[in-house]
């Protein structure tokens, strides 16, 4: 059998997390203003994500992204397999209500709940995308 | 050319009709742009921010404009 590619990786990945962000950096520690935007927009909804850092692994990230969804730049949130964009998408949807209604939840109020996921590269049963073979 | 006349061309060049405003929020290559162009009716927002996206690429590729935050809309 063939070695998954790193697309196959990645798309494994956005079909089995429901609410799957690609991010520089951890939510504990977000490595760019855009991937803090992000994290801030959809913390306090308290939705289980996954969260990827992409910065072990940018371009080829990137490259893959660029096919899957012909966007290349990150954040990327992906919401039941679709992407639904970076920060400014997150954020204007955020603020309208749409984010809310995609996530199925309420908007929230007050202070933020976490229930955060996030996937490391080392960590066999979530890991695949950012083993790179060199 | 400075980078925030260059990136209005450009969008304006790929997005007919558009209107372009390119805002410099930092050092020239941390631009945000708002664009509003009848060109975008009927499409999803994401499918906006492709084309502007798309559009600068060459820039972002290069390095040569960091950040960039879009705003789309259709004209009223």
């Amino acid at each position: 059998m063939t070695e998954p590619t790193l697309k196959d990786k990645v798309q494994q990945l956005i079909a089995e997390n429901p609410v799957l962000l690609f991010m520089k950096g951890t939510p504990e520690a977000p490595a760019c203003g855009n991937s803090m935007r992000a994290i801030a927009a959809i913390e306090p909804y308290g939705v289980e994500y996954g969260a990827l850092d992409v910065l072990p692994a940018l371009e080829p990230l990137r490259e893959v992204t660029g096919e899957i969804a012909d966007w290349r730049t990150f954040p990327q949130l992906y919401v039941n397999g679709e992407l639904v964009g970076g920060a400014d998408i997150i954020e204007e949807m955020n603020e309208s209500g749409e984010l809310a209604e995609l996530l199925g939840v309420e908007r929230p109020e007050g202070q933020p709940m976490s229930a955060k996921q996030e996937l490391k590269a080392d960590d066999p049963q979530q890991s695949p995308p950012i083993q790179i073979e060199r | 050319m400075a980078l925030v006349d260059d990136v209005k061309t450009l969008i304006e060049g790929a997005i007919p009709g558009s209107q372009v405003e390119v805002i410099d929020e930092g050092g020239g290559d941390h631009l945000r742009v708002n664009v509003t162009a009848s060109h975008f009716e009927g499409m999803s927002r994401i499918e906006q921010h492709r084309l502007v996206k798309s559009a600068v690429r060459e820039r972002s590729d290069t390095g040569e404009l960091h950040s960039l935050t879009i705003k789309t809309s259709v004209p009223q």
